[in-house]
């Protein structure tokens, strides 16, 4: 896509003309592109065009020892880093048969939430500003700093954290962590009503997202969306519930759903989940403190691990949908081969392109933050 | 409900030849099938056994046997489990079938083995490049492909080593240890 390689093309003259959306451009997450055909301001047809994003993640990881992998891949997906070590540590723990303390566990489902309710209010915020409305935005991005702050305390980093290995995590919670988010969780709460009044029962946004990129159940089951796109379209599914991996078959949670479908219901299924998201941490608050132990099992010297051959499958569900790592080792220092499948790289590819058409060219940016697409999960 | 789908789903592979199947735990199963067979048991388990959701297509490089190892992952909304099948096709020619007529996502997969494995699969809706459009070397996901050994033929290590880190190093500080001392 380097401007040399583009020439002026004779067309007869038409209605018809193809419009560069992207890689720089404000309605676009990330550095993300789309070639789009337009009629007018009609779309006829959007093809995706990824690979600004690309670093070679899985290529790099056949060449670092299982170890320094974890400070590789929470760089694959930037809103929501935390799933992508957890998932990766997952599935290296199934491969070493590793049991992993329950309070470790404890410690990663309530790192997990963290990362969902940041991710969300950063989706929710994102969304907002395509249809104009930047003020949800910057109460939604100072707010998730307020995330990073307690991730900053618990882990050291506040956006990449680096605080899973496999067999657990690396340090214990500070004292009076839990309290400090206990109250930042009060505030979160109390926020909730604000951002209805502003943003979700606000009828510019009700009026601009009804009926924009609607996917229906089958098309949703047939185009492999998942996470929250599935759930709005009324399917009650959740990883963390229906394959449940950590502790999250003792956690009581709701999975909401709405009838939907389209950008609306994408948004409200979000919004219901930052309450459930707050609803987990507090039951993690209350049971934490009373399940002692480490906080992760004995490995072997993590410079000189050879971890034993096979291959492992580890899904968990991130902020964005199903989140799988597929991980070979043949009994060496390093994997073999690791395959990240991000959930976005179905909903900001395939999914995209097919709502797009039909649709206007104003609506392109509103589909693709009402699916949260993440394009460093497409190009990893 | 689930439990005996899963039991029926046992004995539907069990009586199969030609697929080794192994369940690993309560929702996840292995299969093991030759590559004439793949696509029609994969249409067996989207048809017959509910398995609609096609979470990924993985490709392994097995570069010692001259094989690639494709592994399907499928799972059912109903029976909540997951069914990982795998196959081998040779490297050479590196062809296989698409079944994007059973599971549409399977496109950009297909896609991306393409580009980075370089197998073709016939009968995919596009086989173009998409995230290396500008790359003309091998498939670089490929074993033989050493990303290491390019980037020294290609690029200068000296062009990294401006004067101020002359200046440091000559003080006795800078890059301690280089890269190739590492490894």
């Amino acid at each position: 896509m380097r401007p040399e390689n583009y020439q002026a093309r004779n067309q007869p003259p038409s209605n018809e003309f193809e419009l560069n959306f992207g890689p720089n451009h404000p309605g676009i997450e990330g550095n993300y592109a789309f070639r789009v055909k337009l009629n007018g301001d009609e779309v006829l047809s959007a093809r995706a065009d990824a690979g600004y994003l690309h670093r070679g993640f899985e290529k790099l990881m056949e060449g670092r020892l299982w170890i320094q992998n974890i400070a590789l891949v929470p760089r694959i997906c930037v809103p929501d880093p935390v799933p992508m070590e957890v998932c990766y540590s997952l599935a290296v723990e199934e491969l070493c048969g590793l049991e992993v303390p329950e309070r470790a566990q404890w410690i990663r489902v309530m790192q997990l939430e963290m990362s969902r309710l940041a991710a969300h209010l950063f989706a929710f915020g994102g969304h907002a500003a395509t249809t104009g409305m930047y003020t949800p935005m910057f109460w939604g991005v100072a707010d998730r700093d307020l995330i990073l702050d307690r991730f900053e305390e618990l882990t050291g980093g506040r956006v990449y954290s680096i605080y899973n290995i496999p067999g657990g995590v690396r340090r214990e919670v500070p004292d009076g962590f839990l309290e400090r988010l206990g109250s930042l969780l009060d505030y979160l709460e109390s926020r909730l009503p604000d951002y209805d009044n502003l943003f979700f029962t606000n009828q510019v946004f009700i009026k601009r997202a009804r009926d924009v990129g609607t996917i229906t159940q089958e098309q949703a089951l047939k185009w492999g969306v998942t996470g929250p796109n599935l759930r709005a379209t009324g399917l009650e599914f959740d990883v963390r519930r229906d394959d449940p991996y950590l502790v999250y078959d003792q956690i009581e949670f709701d999975i909401p759903t709405e009838p939907g479908g389209d950008a609306l219901s994408r948004n409200l299924v979000r919004r219901s989940e930052l309450k459930q998201s707050i609803r987990i941490l507090r039951q993690v608050i209350d049971r934490l403190p009373s399940i002692q132990g480490s906080i992760r099992c004995p490995i072997p010297n993590p410079l000189a691990w050879n971890v034993p051959a096979g291959e492992s499958y580890a899904r968990v569900e991130s902020s964005k949908g199903e989140l799988a790592y597929y991980v070979v080792s043949t009994g060496g220092d390093k994997p073999y081969r690791v395959h990240v499948r991000g959930p976005s790289s179905m909903h900001a590819v395939q999914v995209l392109e097919n709502l797009a058409v039909g649709c206007r060219l104003e609506d392109i940016a509103q589909i693709m933050f009402s699916l949260d697409a993440c394009p460093p999960e497409v190009d990893r | 409900m689930s439990k005996e789908l899963n039991i029926w789903l046992d004995d539907l592979l069990n009586d199969i030849e030609s697929v080794r199947f192994k369940r690993k735990s309560s929702r996840r199963v292995r299969v093991d099938v030759g590559s004439e067979a793949l696509p029609a048991l994969l249409e067996l388990l989207q048809g017959r056994a509910s398995y609609v959701h096609l979470s990924a297509i993985t490709c392994v490089d097995w570069i010692d046997d001259d094989e690639f190892e494709l592994v399907y992952h499928v799972w059912s909304y109903e029976t909540r489990s997951l069914v990982s099948a795998h196959t081998r096709v040779p490297r050479d020619p590196g062809v296989y079938l698409s079944i994007y007529d059973l599971y549409q996502p399977a496109a950009f997969f297909e896609r991306d083995i393409h580009e980075m494995f370089g197998l073709y699969f016939e009968g995919s809706p596009d086989m173009e490049k998409f995230i290396l459009t500008e790359w003309n070397g091998p498939p670089p996901m490929r074993k033989d492909f050493d990303g290491e050994a390019f980037v020294n033929q290609n690029f200068h290590w000296e062009q990294y080593h401006p004067q101020w880190l002359k200046d440091i190093e000559e003080e006795g500080g800078g890059i301690t240890t280089r890269p190739e001392d590492v490894r």
